[in-house]
């Protein structure tokens, strides 16, 4: 049917603005006032049979439809043939107020259910003629989609769509020239189900899947997001691709045991990742090495007050009561730089990290501070809160900022871009904008927490690296009950220099997201953490 | 409106006015939030002595936004895991305009509530 509704078309930039900026938030159904039936000007007589369906065909505006035809091709009869008793000229063509609705509600935003203004409407709605057979098929997105893809995302949809009919949960998409990979292409890969092995008295099992995606040899730029709905990912290879940052919510791969990011263009790692270098986790190979990582300006770094800064800012560790032996990584820390402060989009510190795309190699050493230190600019300085110097609960309090909340609605609206231009046309600075455009890539790669205080973040304010020394960890566990015994042995991964200092990224969402402040050292110190192991 | 005996200076409510007339009247300890806020009350600018703001650019849909928001904020201070507030789409531009223009942005949102201890003063 032409007048079923649909959902919108996006609305041109004009409307949006309009829609964006407007005075009014109710929705009004448009210039006309809502036409009456002169004729029908009292209210409908009351009876006792009011009950009775009939009496529907006297309210105007709510009578019966009437369809011919045959039950699989039926059609509305005239739209006239059930009140061509009433006086017809008095009548409002009877399309009108079907054309109104139809580009005046939308049906994406779900704020009109709210407005009382259009529950009238939402009425008039149960009126709507039934999905009528003549309507033609509706073309599946995946067909019109198609031709929109490239030769090589085709041929990586093939693959992937081969393993889910073979049930061959090794995904190879490596050496496939992709430089992006669609997300509804990628997202196919989590409908992978094994095949059960099948024997004779053996009880049939389903067991989870156990999905290895190689994506090595491509030629990627940014991490594919549609990699963190795949629930049993186990290996993933993203070796010799163009990755220039990994997205925090790599963390929410917690079944990953091999990771290949070697040969990418990565500067740091997400601090995030680390939730999957630590006792319990199941990553037991992770491959780094090349890529221009970041590294400290001062061949050897004090790492003195280490467990009190992790303590301090992170919380207290979670309870690493193991009860089984492990293998896997752990790390430790060396070393952390000074703390790059922003307001939204520019740096207020001294401190700040380079924003050169390629960095020649003596421009990606960073300066060091000591655990004990923490540089604050001046002009932020006294508005930092006074719990500073507390152990800070992990757990974040209070409520978000407007300005944040604000741009989270921004950054979600279904016309994104049309919503930008709005912000850079009302606005005289690009402040607005730029922050816009790092809030929508944050969201787009699957969200940022900040890692002090766990809060949602779409615009991190603070930012600075810890330096870490990988180490391969087994934990042996003997005895039982009260003669448990854990017995836990390091090794370090590489002592080669550059290989050394990994750099992990921790971000704050507000100026009070920072580094605790270690206290100073009266005499030097040997490294505990390492002297424990 | 609650004006005490000893003048709308000391009142412990604030009147917000927006630019089609609409007046809000704000508990003061909540508006204080707002660093904006702060500085009209501040002292020997008329809003100090009359416990009004006028706020000319902002519409009144929209000052009611930031009411709300205000209020939000203070009632949860202490609150872990807040929901986040309702920001309707069609409002959330103006809105950003308007938390720019109030700062209530992240980067003091989180540190204002300390300085409750000064406003006491007011
Ligand atoms: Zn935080």
């Amino acid at each position: 049917m032409a007048d079923e509704p649909t959902l919108p078309c996006l609305p041109p930039t004009s409307r949006l603005a309009a829609s964006l900026s407007n005075a009014g938030r109710k929705r009004t159904r448009g210039l006309n006032p809502p036409t009456y039936n002169l004729s029908t000007s009292s209210d409908p007589a009351v009876f006792s049979s009011d009950d009775d369906p009939a009496l529907d065909n006297y309210i105007h505006g709510r009578r019966k439809k009437r369809y011919v035809g045959t039950w699989y091709d039926q059609h509305p009869a005239s739209s006239d043939s059930a009140d061509s008793a009433m006086g017809d000229d008095m009548r409002p063509p009877p399309l009108k107020p079907r054309q109104q609705r139809q580009f005046k509600r939308r049906f994406d935003s779900g704020v009109w259910m709210a407005q009382t203004d259009v529950s009238t409407d939402a009425d008039e709605s149960m009126d709507l003629d039934p999905p009528v057979s003549r309507l033609p098929l509706p073309v599946s997105p995946s067909v019109s989609l198609r031709p929109r893809y490239s030769a090589e995302e085709a041929n990586a949809q093939r693959i992937i769509q081969s393993c889910i009919d073979g049930g061959r949960e090794e995904v190879d998409l490596s050496a496939l020239q992709l430089c992006s990979i669609p997300n509804a292409i990628l997202e196919l890969v989590s409908l992978i189900a094994p095949i059960p092995t099948v024997a004779k008295d053996v009880a049939f099992e389903q067991r989870d899947p156990s999905i290895k995606l190689f994506l090595s040899n491509n030629s990627l730029r940014q991490f594919p997001s549609a990699i963190f709905n795949v629930d049993h990912l186990t290996v993933l290879s993203l070796r010799a691709n163009r990755l220039t940052e990994l997205p925090p919510a790599i963390a929410s791969l917690k079944n990953l045991e091999t990771l290949n990011i070697a040969q990418n263009k990565l500067r740091s790692l997400p601090g995030e990742l680390l939730s999957l270098m630590k006792a319990g986790s199941k990553l037991t190979d992770i491959q780094l090495h090349p890529n221009p990582f970041y590294q400290p300006n001062v061949p050897n770094c004090s790492s003195s007050g280490a467990d009190e800064y992790e303590q301090g800012t992170f919380g207290p560790k979670d309870d690493d009561g193991m009860c089984e032996s492990w293998y896997g990584f752990t790390t430790s820390l060396l070393a952390r730089t000074p703390v790059q402060f922003s307001n939204r989009s520019t740096v207020v510190s001294r401190f700040e990290f380079p924003t050169v795309s390629s960095l020649p190699t003596h421009l990606r050493k960073l300066e060091l501070e000591e655990l004990w230190s923490l540089e604050i600019p001046k002009a932020i300085g006294g508005q930092l809160g006074p719990h500073l110097d507390d152990v800070r609960e992990s757990m974040p309090k209070g409520a978000p900022s407007l300005f944040e909340l604000a741009l989270r609605a921004a950054v979600g609206h279904p016309d994104r871009e049309s919503a930008k231009c709005v912000l850079s046309e009302q606005c005289v600075s690009n402040h607005f904008a730029a922050a816009f455009d790092r809030a929508a890539h944050i969201s787009d790669v699957g969200g940022q927490t900040c890692c002090v205080c766990g809060r949602d973040t779409i615009m991190p304010v603070t930012e600075w690296i810890e330096f870490r020394e990988l180490q391969r960890t087994q934990v042996i566990v003997a005895g039982s009950g009260e003669s448990l015994v854990e017995n836990w042995y390091s090794v370090r991964v590489s002592n080669n220099g550059d290989e050394h200092c990994v750099p992990f990224v921790r971000r704050g969402c507000s100026w009070n997201c920072i580094p605790f402040k270690a206290s100073e050292p009266s005499e030097p110190s040997k490294d505990l953490e390492l002297s424990e192991l | 409106m609650a004006t005490k005996s000893d003048g709308p200076s000391n009142s412990k409510y604030i009147t917000m006015v927006s630019s089609d007339g609409f007046e809000f009247v704000v508990i003061r300890e909540a508006s204080l939030i707002s660093p904006t806020i702060k500085a009209m009350l501040r002292n020997n600018f008329s809003e100090a002595k009359t416990g009004r703001c006028v706020f000319p650019d902002i519409s009144g849909l929209v000052l009611e936004k930031v009411v709300e928001y205000l209020y939000y904020y203070h009632k949860n201070v202490n609150v872990p895991y807040v929901p986040d507030m309702e920001i309707p789409v069609e409002l959330c531009l103006v809105l950003l305009e308007a938390a720019d223009y109030f700062q209530l942005d992240s980067v003091t949102v989180g540190t204002a509530f300390r300085s409750m201890g000064d406003t006491l003063k007011f």
